[in-house]
């Protein structure tokens, strides 16, 4: 009790100021190996699916052709990752400046949930050795959705999300591995000299994507009922998955700051907030100006109320998703840590729905082939989630990616220097010994 | 300011007009053209009396393995499969239609605008020029089975079993076409209820036989004339086509019309392209007033600036 009013109490005075790793927890707690251990047997189950083959580890059947790998892990789970590029357009093309602080914690999110994403394609894909294809040009369908998906996706990943995650590894090599302090001195300015170019890639590549994953269901045709189904489904997936990201962000940064007893930037919060219902204001209004539109005037109204339950479920996600965002209009709700954390894990909720249920739900309803997804199947998706998630919580723990008050890195410098003391720290916080590489 | 508001108004009305006219008119164009000596085969579900000879055939002229799961001693699928090209299932009515039956052959349509075609990431399932046949290759297909969600009348079939999978789906017996043969179903048909030859030459004959026979056919119309499109594999019955499992799609339901938006903006990447290069332009900018604002900031506390 006294915890939580004091840190409410201290949040008008606390700035994010600087990425500080979280010092002093340790790494292998008994959650980390519970996760550990479903990451192994998720990856070892993967042997057992290429060995054996899709229709020993799944539950798939010619009527429900994609499980919960493609659908669940990389249609739906990769919006979770989508929070870089609305926080990083907001923050570079549109002057948010204070938004910077929590630009490495929503990459490193955007990096591992793309990276486990992809391995759910690789996992999922029937005929691997047949992935040379990527470059045999003239193989090419540009037109399919797919095929931007299969390029785009590994690209954005591997290049721009991989490269703009550097920066915290390379800074913590610099503090604490001296033979490498050269090699890290003579790539900052190549970094610098080509960082407006890796970002822009990093704004268009996660928005054709988005829309391709949309445009995967457009081409099912009437086959989506016709609540999901609209031109502007490419539009509609993109811009979902801006406001899911920023809504994981905020979620991520709440967890993590609470678990781990450190200040929250009310003010940074605030910002992420009124970016994040705006985006969901929009799309609402053009969502449900679609669907009125292709009722009344394209003769679609009937279609739309068929079978009974995909409208409860139509209603049920979009309450998720609106209720939430209304109410986070309230600054007092704003400034509740139970409310705002609860209001976002909703609005994720309501998004991942909206997300999944047109490749699933709302996908040849009239079907008489039903699909569960196998036990291996679902572990080896809990598996690359596990993954993720530890890889997330030693990236935090040892690299500077969650925001903080400068007197943090005072804090952590000592605590550092305590434990390392034969490591030289020069530049850690000390004024007189470190110069910078580039021009003032 | 030489342009008034009125002139402003003017020239976005013409220009929104010039940008509106080719979109209308590939609008209303929904038509697709078959290819020039596109097959085909009409199936008429009144001559049908579900034999299975073309069954048979189809399995030992593509070399398929008997689907025998039902007894263990007879080629009996119970639905398309990755052994099975092709089958023959009976419609059976019930309640005030019970003495109502009809058989159907299911395989598939050969679009003239195939979603499978569209879908396939790297051409795998391609479109005879000529023939209109589409067949699938090999060493192209990753096994993504997109074909499978974009096919609305669920024909590709996936191997699930087999380490290498495969999809199945019919070809229209490639290797016999090419040695100027008939394909294998409807070669052995004792009835000749399926039929094979051009696509035009078989709507002819199937408009005759509605002509002749009046009365006889559902809804007097061919299924495949304009379904999404238009398809290869053209079909007359007696029972309402929903009944015999055949989906009722709209002639404009094809790739052309779901992805027409898409295509136009990803149309040589000219739209991502254009968006990157805006986007890199800002950002040169914003990145320099960031660097200096980086450095005044590295100034009074000390610390290495963090990008």
């Amino acid at each position: 009790m006294s915890i939580a009013t004091q840190t409410q109490s201290d949040l008008t005075v606390v700035r994010w100021q600087r990425g500080v790793p979280v010092f002093g927890v340790p790494v292998r707690t008994r959650n980390f190996y519970f996760l550990l251990a479903l990451t192994v047997l998720g990856f070892v189950l993967v042997i057992y699916r290429q060995v054996a083959g899709l229709g020993a580890a799944t539950g798939l059947s010619d009527g429900f052709p994609w499980g919960i790998w493609k659908t669940f892990n990389v249609m739906t789970l990769t919006a979770l990752g989508s929070g870089s590029f609305p926080i990083g357009i907001a923050a570079w093309l549109f002057h948010k400046r204070r938004l910077h602080a929590v630009m490495r914690t929503t990459l490193l999110i955007s990096f591992l949930v793309y990276f486990t994403g992809l391995l759910a394609i690789a996992v999922d894909v029937g005929r691997p050795w047949n992935v040379y294809n990527f470059f045999s040009v003239f193989r090419w369908n540009t037109i399919s959705p797919m095929w931007e998906v299969l390029w785009c996706m590994p690209l954005y990943c591997l290049f721009p999300l991989f490269l703009e995650n550097t920066p915290p590894v390379l800074e913590q090599a610099y503090y604490f591995f001296p033979p490498i302090r050269g090699l890290v001195v003579w790539i900052v300015p190549f970094i610098r000299m080509t960082y407006p170019y890796v970002v822009a890639l990093a704004y268009t590549l996660p928005m054709m994507h988005q829309s391709a994953l949309g445009g995967l269901m457009l081409m099912a045709g009437t086959q989506v009922q016709a609540l999901w189904q609209t031109p502007l489904l490419p539009l509609l997936y993109m811009w979902a998955a801006a406001w899911i990201g920023v809504a994981t962000t905020i979620g991520a940064m709440m967890l993590c700051c609470l678990t781990w007893k450190l200040p929250l930037d009310q003010s940074i919060l605030d910002e992420l907030v009124e970016l994040m219902v705006g985006l969901i204001k929009w799309w609402a209004i053009v969502r449900l100006a679609d669907i009125i539109i292709r009722a009344l005037f394209f003769g679609q109204f009937k279609a739309m109320l068929t079978p009974w339950y995909l409208p409860l479920l139509f209603i049920a996600e979009m309450c998720l998703i609106v209720i939430p965002a209304l109410r986070l209009k309230n600054k007092q709700v704003c400034e509740s840590h139970y409310q705002l954390f609860l209001s976002c894990f909703v609005i994720v909720l309501g998004g991942l729905g909206y997300r999944f249920d047109p490749t699933t739900f709302a996908y040849r309803h009239w079907s008489r082939t039903y699909y569960t997804p196998a036990v291996i199947e679902i572990l080896i998706s809990l598996g690359f989630i596990c993954f993720c998630i530890i890889c997330f919580l030693w990236a935090v723990k040892r690299l500077p990616i969650l925001p903080a008050p400068v007197e943090q890195w005072y804090e952590s410098e000592n605590y550092y220097r305590k434990i390392y003391p034969y490591i030289q720290l020069s530049g850690y916080g000390d004024t007189n010994q470190y110069r910078p590489h580039y021009a003032d | 300011m030489l342009l008034s508001r009125r002139d402003l108004l003017k020239l976005g009305v013409v220009g929104g007009a010039a940008c509106a006219l080719p979109v209308s008119a590939t609008a209303s164009e929904h038509a697709v053209v078959p290819p020039p000596n596109a097959v085909g085969m009409l199936y008429d579900s009144t001559r049908c009396i579900g034999c299975k000879s073309c069954v048979v055939a189809c399995a030992q002229a593509n070399e398929l393995v008997p689907d025998t799961t039902l007894d263990n001693i007879h080629q009996a699928p119970n639905d398309l499969n990755a052994h099975t090209k092709n089958i023959i299932k009976l419609y059976k009515g019930t309640g005030a239609e019970a003495n109502e039956y009809a058989f159907v052959k299911r395989q598939c349509m050969h679009c003239l605008d195939p979603f499978c075609v569209a879908a396939c990431p790297f051409n795998a399932l391609e479109k005879n020029k000529q023939t209109g046949v589409v067949s699938w290759t090999s060493e192209k297909c990753i096994g993504c089975r997109y074909c499978q969600i974009a096919c609305p009348y669920e024909i590709p079939k996936f191997e699930w079993d087999a380490f290498n999978a495969r999809v199945v789906k019919c070809e229209f017996c490639g290797p016999r076409l090419a040695k100027n043969q008939e394909p294998a179903c409807t070669y052995v048909c004792p009835t000749h209820a399926v039929i094979f030859g051009r696509r035009d030459v078989l709507l002819n004959e199937a408009h005759k036989r509605i002509t002749n026979s009046p009365g006889k056919y559902w809804e007097k119309r061919v299924y495949g004339e304009k379904e999404a499109g238009g398809t290869q594999v053209l079909y007359l019955s007696h029972v309402a086509y929903a009944k015999l499992g055949l989906p009722s799609l709209p002639p404009d339901e094809h790739p052309g019309r779901w992805m027409r938006w898409s295509e136009m903006a990803q149309k040589w990447f000219l739209l991502p392209i254009a968006v990157y290069l805006g986007i890199v332009a800002k950002l040169k900018e914003n990145f320099r007033e960031h660097e200096v604002e980086m450095n005044e900031e590295h100034k009074k506390t000390g610390l290495i600036p963090q990008i």
